[in-house]
């Protein structure tokens, strides 16, 4: 395993990476609670804050957690949860988003019912 | 040996292996991959019952102190940095280095943890938000708290690695090297637990009298003893941690240290997550 390597240089050099993407972290992130009071659409602050979002994930995981430097099954591994997540996440809230526009459809016609609470024993 | 043969391994590839992944590394990708859906079904919790709140659900943003999570969000991620450094620190062979990038990251670790225990208390006892209190408490709740755990995790992984370092290359009973590790831990942990007390504090101090002189010396008038002892503690680990010769920790087990890196990132990048569902979209009104 121990390989002389001739990316000394390249190693060196991600101290500067490092802190330029965490400097970058911290501006994104500023730009994130400023957007939401930002008098703008609805539509542009959610996609904002979501394209923000997501380049601050792959900023940390291709950069800290050095899947640009490492094999490409480490990135195909954890996309692999990701993508299981995610789809589980949009899956599940689609499929609610629905129910919830046919709900307030709903309420209109119908009257609030008293729900009696139940004691458990 | 500390120095020795610094930058000879290659960190990202392991020919012995058949992936030619180091199989730590590819254990704790593997790892992240399923805590990726555990917290995909919790954050669609949360956002599902958002969409549709029940009645009795408190307004959110009447609630959340977006001041304060933005800060501690700033210290997650500054923790990530640290982190980073850390393991290019020790994938050069720099003790030294990793030592103290290992500590601030604890500290950054147990600043957040603080921030959060200040905001959980303060909705517990000021808002009312209990976990049965309501569907949105229950989310909220579960949701953070797991991730707290996960932080609450990390910083013990971190504190475990930071003593690892101090281990001595061999000739040394081991009852002397468990003593003094044990007396190492007690020190780390009292010093740990100060530190929630004393972040508790300030942020308590700081909410009370606002961002003043006033509120720092209501803070140290009421933290006396845990500032003593806090200033103790320090005083004990600098002791505790001067070199004293050559360790068995360096370059050969940066993977170790970068295992724990890879998973310190992925709870900074949930909660970059958690940050923006959880909190920043309550203050955008809904579609």
């Amino acid at each position: 395993m121990d390989i002389p390597l001739p990316q000394t240089a390249h190693e060196h050099g991600k101290f500067r990476i490092f802190m330029q993407v965490a400097m970058f972290l911290a501006v994104v992130t500023g730009i994130e609670i400023v957007i939401i009071f930002v008098p703008v659409s609805d539509f542009v602050q959610y996609s904002v804050l979501a394209f923000l979002s997501v380049i601050k994930f792959l900023a940390v995981i291709f950069y800290f957690m050095h899947l640009r430097w490492d094999k490409a099954f480490c990135t195909l591994l954890f996309f692999i949860g990701l993508i299981l997540g995610g789809g589980t996440l949009g899956a599940l809230v689609s499929l609610f988003w629905e129910d919830r526009t046919s709900a307030t459809a709903d309420a209109v016609a119908i009257a609030p019912i008293e729900v009696e609470s139940v004691k458990l024993v | 040996m500390s120095h020795a043969a610094a930058g000879a391994i290659d960190h990202h590839h392991d020919p012995s292996t058949s992936t030619g992944i180091p199989n730590k590394k590819l254990f704790m990708w593997a790892f992240l991959a399923s805590d990726c859906m555990f917290f995909g079904s919790l954050i669609s919790t949360h956002l599902v019952y958002r969409l549709n709140p029940i009645e009795g659900n408190p307004g959110p943003t009447d609630l959340f102190d977006i001041e304060l999570t933005s800060f501690s969000t700033f210290i997650l991620l500054m923790s990530s940095l640290m982190m980073a450094l850390s393991v290019s620190a020790i994938q050069k062979g720099n003790i030294s280095s990793t030592r103290r990038c290992l500590l601030t990251t604890m500290f950054f670790g147990l600043i957040f943890l603080g921030c959060q225990v200040y905001e959980f208390s303060h909705f517990v006892h000021e808002k009312g938000l209990t976990l049965s209190s309501s569907i949105f408490g229950s989310t909220f709740y579960v949701l953070t708290g797991t991730h707290g755990c996960h932080v609450a995790v990390g910083v013990l992984w971190l504190a475990l690695m930071y003593v690892r370092t101090f281990k001595p290359a061999g000739g040394v009973s081991s009852m002397a090297w468990l003593g003094k590790t044990l007396l190492h831990s007690a020190a780390l942990v009292l010093t740990m637990v100060l530190l929630v007390d004393l972040t508790l504090g300030l942020v308590h101090a700081i909410a009370e009298d606002g961002l003043s002189g006033a509120a720092f010396a209501h803070f140290a008038g009421s933290h006396v003893v845990s500032l003593a002892a806090t200033v103790v503690t320090v005083f004990g680990l600098k002791v505790l941690g001067k070199d004293r010769g050559a360790v068995d920790f360096g370059e050969a087990h940066a993977i170790d240290v970068e295992s724990m890196g890879l998973y310190w990132h992925f709870v900074d990048i949930v909660w970059i997550v958690i940050f923006t569902v959880v909190y920043l979209v309550e203050y955008v009104p809904l579609i």
